[in-house]
């Protein structure tokens, strides 16, 4: 179980992290979604043993990270969103030195070192040095070195970002079995395929604070129009938001890359309606698409803001 | 505890035989140094029953192990801006241990270096007693640990980069220049002869320059170079936990 009580974390006049309050199950895979300078990684980072809090506190498998460091380093892993090794050793150096200061027994650690390898197509290229390796390839070593600890709290920070559909597919898996082995596996991304694919529980991050926490499928839910209508205007310019939102069942209504997005309820009988405002508007319609709220659309309702 | 620290250290040397051509080209340089500028400045330097050769070759191991010393702290610097060092402290062991790691492990690679340097001088100036090799080497070690910490203090203490570039290469200058290493202090002014007690480094050579020749070194010296070496390494660890536990913002 990993406690997060009322985590503060400032710098000097910036709070990075705000009264964060949240507890992690074993076994559990939390996706923790932000947009960038929401906080995520100072969280992580503290959780991490690396920045002390400024109050509260937070404690893994019980013990807490300020009285209790070295025990916590010891039961968590974490693969950077930036990959982070020496660029002068070669994959097989940067992998086997992790396994062993990380304390994986000398007797299944080549077998582990060579098994992930393979299995993400690092294997041919063992003896390259770091720095001559493509993004994704640097990403799957940093992913590797969490596969082949296989802790108890796994950290993962955009784990793929940089792969291909393939390689994507693969680490997702991965982390899957991580899980079914009993790890818990908390999931930094932007990518929201990947929190409603992975994760049991999402977390809402934004300013710092946790803004929303549910199941995929219940922050959804939580969206006052389940449903999303976007409508592409031939001109935005002359789209009245404030006359839309009086249209019944719509609960929201905002723009968000050239695109009218309302969120409403009973879509396809609001249709008609929301066609008949517009055309009063003088707006003309390129395209229409209603569709199921997403994780992104839920995020954008707690945020006002893109994950982008 | 035992694991960190011996993996830390291997980790060091590890980073060192990767890349061959920083050993290659520190190699050139000391055989330069010997073979073509100690030489010449043999044949300058005039003085009645002085040898400048001799005295300049272990001069030459001083400054060199001196100055890979100083290398660490730009290592520090950059895996502190490259967040390399955010993985290395989530690794499972105490921040001593890491701090100890690294400045045993950064003096165990300026021994990788010199030590081949050291054999050459040991062969042209005919010093076979291992008891004094040995012990010649031993201090060199504790040099090399204690500018490992001072290195590692500024790195962790000084944020801007070109701040951090100047203050480590005056502090080098400072401490090889205004050092005995080199010139006796005979041949200094007054003024640069009377700083050059406190360098480290003048308290090492003096120390190095006495077993290998047999005699004693001066327990004053010795104290200074082992006062150094606490004071940095008890400085190195309290400003990482004030400066990294606090907090880097990224």
């Amino acid at each position: 179980m990993i406690t997060f009580s009322g985590l503060t974390k400032t710098f000097k006049s910036t709070t990075a992290v705000n009264d964060f309050t949240l507890d992690i199950k074993d076994g559990e895979i939390m996706g923790l979604l932000g947009p960038n300078g929401a906080g995520k990684t100072t969280l992580i980072l503290t959780m991490a043993t690396v920045y002390q809090p400024t109050r509260g506190s937070v404690s893994v498998d019980g013990y807490d990270v300020t009285t209790r460091p070295t025990e916590v380093r010891s039961l968590i892993g974490i693969a950077f969103q930036d990959p982070r090794f020496d660029r002068l050793l070669s994959v097989l150096d940067v992998l086997e030195w992790h396994a062993k200061i990380t304390g994986v027994p000398s007797r299944e650690r080549a077998h582990r070192l060579e098994s992930v390898m393979k299995r993400l197509g690092l294997w041919e290229i063992r003896r390259q040095r770091t720095w001559a390796l493509s993004g994704g390839m640097k990403k799957k070593v940093e992913d590797a070195k969490i596969f082949i600890q296989c802790p108890k709290v796994a950290v993962f920070d955009e784990p793929t970002a940089f792969l291909d559909v393939p390689s994507r597919l693969l680490v997702w898996d991965m982390i899957k079995e991580l899980q079914e082995d009993g790890r818990t596996v908390i999931l930094a991304t932007n990518m929201m395929d990947e929190a409603e694919r992975l994760s049991e529980r999402v977390a809402i991050m934004n300013m710092g604070g946790l803004v929303a926490l549910g199941s995929p499928s219940d922050l959804k839910q939580t969206v006052e129009g389940s449903e999303v209508l976007e409508i592409k205007p031939t001109d935005l310019d002359h789209v009245d938001l404030s006359r839309l939102k009086l249209v019944p069942g719509v609960s929201k209504g905002l723009i968000s890359n050239d695109i009218l997005k309302l969120f409403l309820s009973r879509g396809r009988e609001r249709i008609p309606q929301v066609m008949d405002e517009l055309r009063q508007q003088g707006v003309e319609i390129e395209s229409l698409f209603l569709k199921e709220a997403t994780l992104e659309d839920v995020f954008l309702k707690y945020t006002g803001s893109n994950l982008s | 505890m035992t694991r960190g620290f011996y993996e830390l250290i291997f980790r060091e040397i590890r980073v060192l035989v990767k890349a061959p051509w920083i050993v290659f080209s520190r190699g050139l340089f000391f055989l330069i140094q010997i073979f073509v500028f100690a030489v010449l400045m043999d044949r300058v330097v005039d003085a009645p029953n002085f040898d400048f050769f001799a005295y300049y070759s272990v001069g030459t191991i001083l400054v060199t192990i001196s100055s890979i010393a100083f290398l660490i702290g730009h290592d520090v610097y950059e895996e502190a801006e490259t967040g390399l060092l955010d993985y290395l402290l989530t690794l499972p062991f105490s921040r001593r241990v890491y701090i100890l790691g690294r400045c045993v492990g950064g003096a165990f690679r300026s021994m990788i270096y010199v030590t081949p340097m050291f054999g050459l001088v040991a062969i042209i100036r005919g010093f076979t007693g291992v008891v004094e090799l040995l012990g010649a080497l031993a201090l060199l070690f504790v040099l090399a640990f204690g500018i490992t910490g001072l290195s590692i203090t500024v790195a962790v203490t000084i944020r801007n980069q070109n701040r951090f570039d100047v203050t480590l290469a005056l502090l080098e200058l400072f401490m090889i220049r205004f050092s005995t290493a080199l010139y006796p202090p005979l041949f200094m002014p007054s003024a640069v002869a009377t700083v050059s007690v406190f360098s480290p480094v003048t308290m090492t050579s003096d120390a190095v320059r006495a077993v290998l020749q047999g005699g004693e070194a001066s327990v004053l010296g010795v104290g200074g170079l082992v006062a150094f070496v606490i004071v940095f390494f008890a400085a190195s660890t309290a400003f990482y936990f004030k400066r990294i536990e606090g907090g880097y913002f990224h």
